[in-house]
C-alpha cells in the first residue's frame, strides 16, 4: 500500500470517519490540547536547556530539573499524540500532499530521537561537559521550535 | 478616529502592505509569536505554578520569579512586537473575529495583575518567600495570571481557527 493510500484509508476508515462527524466544537477542542500540549512541552525542554546553556534556573542541578519537568513532557506528549490524532485523521488526505506536514513529521521524529538519546544521557549528568550541554541544548531547543514552526506553517502552505 | 479606522489605516501603509503581500514574512512572524509564547506565557505559567504551589516546590520562589524573568521579559518582548507586526498586517480582518478583543482585555488584566503583584509582593520576595505558606494575595496574584493567561491562549488560537472556519 502506497503511503497516499494508507493516509486515504486512514480518513476513511471508521476511526476517521467517526472523528470527521463529531461536532466542529471537538476540532475547537483538539486545537486547543494541540496548544496546550506543546506548551508544556517547550517550556518544560526550555527549562531544563536554559540550565544546560548555564543560565535560568542554575541553582538547580540538572537532574532535578528533569525530574521536575518529565511530567510536563509526558503530559504534554499525551496531549499531543491524542488531539493530533483527532485533528488529522478526519482529513489525511489533505495533510498528505502539504510539504509542512512532512517537514514537520521529520523533525518530531528527530526531535523524539534526540529526546530519548542524546538529551536523555547528557541531562543524567549532575555536571555535564559544558561544550557537550550547549550542543545539545542547541539541537533540542531547534528540532522542537522547528516542530512548532513546521507545525504552524502546515495552514499556510 | 475609530479603532476600525486606525487599523485600517496600518493595514494601508507601506509596511502593512508589504507585510501581507510578501509570501514568507507573514507565516514566519506568526510562528515566531507562536515560539515566543514558550517563553513568554509558558515561564510565565510554570512561575504562577510555583506560587500556589504545585510546580517546582524544591526551587525557592524567588529563584523562579528572579532567574527567570529575563527569560520571561525577552518572550514578552518577542510576542509583543511579532503581535504588533500581524496586527499592522491583517488589523480590520483580525478585529472582526470577536475573540481578538476579548484576548486583549485579558492580557491587560493579566499585566495590571503582575503590576499589582510585582508592587505588593515581588520587592518583599525574600522575606515571605521562605515561609512555609505564602502571603494569601501572592496565591490569588498566582492563579490570576494562571487561569487569565490561559484564556489569552485560548483566545488566541481560537483567531486562526474561527478565521479558517469563517471563510
Amino acid at each position: 500500500m502506497s503511503t497516499q493510500a494508507f493516509f486515504h484509508s486512514l480518513q476513511n476508515g471508521a476511526l476517521g470517519i467517526s472523528i470527521g462527524k463529531l461536532d466542529p466544537l471537538f476540532g475547537a477542542l483538539a486545537q486547543l490540547f494541540h496548544i496546550a500540549g506543546f506548551l508544556l512541552i517547550l517550556t518544560a525542554i526550555l527549562i531544563v536547556n536554559l540550565r544546560l546553556f548555564g543560565v535560568g534556573l542554575r541553582n538547580q542541578s540538572v537532574p532535578q530539573l528533569v525530574k521536575a519537568t518529565n511530567p510536563l513532557i509526558l503530559y504534554g506528549l499525551g496531549f499531543l499524540a491524542i488531539s493530533g490524532l483527532f485533528i488529522l485523521l478526519p482529513s489525511a488526505d489533505i495533510y498528505y500532499p502539504n510539504p509542512a506536514f512532512w517537514a514537520k513529521a521529520l523533525l518530531l521524529s528527530l526531535a523524539l530521537i534526540v529526546q530519548f538519546t542524546l538529551y536523555r544521557k547528557v541531562t543524567a549528568s549532575e555536571s555535564p561537559n559544558r561544550t557537550l550541554a550547549s550542543t545539545t541544548a542547541v539541537l533540542s531547543l531547534t528540532l522542537w521550535f522547528g516542530v512548532a514552526f513546521a507545525g504552524r506553517a502546515i495552514g499556510f502552505v | 478616529m475609530t479603532i476600525i479606522e486606525f487599523l485600517q489605516l496600518l493595514h494601508d501603509s507601506q509596511l502593512g502592505t508589504a507585510l501581507r503581500e510578501s509570501l514568507y514574512m507573514f507565516p514566519i512572524i506568526e510562528g515566531v509569536h507562536l515560539i515566543g509564547l514558550a517563553l513568554s506565557v509558558g515561564l510565565i505559567l510554570l512561575t504562577d505554578l510555583r506560587l500556589v504551589g504545585l510546580f517546582l516546590r524544591n526551587v525557592p520562589v524567588q529563584d523562579v520569579l528572579h532567574q527567570l524573568r529575563p527569560w520571561v521579559l525577552a518572550g514578552f518582548a518577542i510576542t509583543f512586537i511579532t503581535g504588533t507586526l500581524l496586527i499592522w498586517a491583517e488589523g480590520p480582518r483580525i478585529w472582526q473575529i470577536p475573540v481578538f478583543p476579548i484576548k486583549l482585555l485579558l492580557i491587560a488584566l493579566a499585566g495590571l495583575n503582575a503590576i499589582w503583584f510585582e508592587f505588593k509582593y515581588g520587592r518583599t520576595v525574600l522575606e515571605w518567600g521562605v515561609k512555609p505558606e505564602f502571603p494569601k494575595g501572592a496565591k490569588v496574584a498566582g492563579w490570576l495570571s494562571l487561569v487569565s493567561w490561559t484564556a489569552v491562549v485560548i483566545c488566541g488560537r481560537l483567531i486562526p481557527y474561527l478565521e479558517a472556519t469563517q471563510h
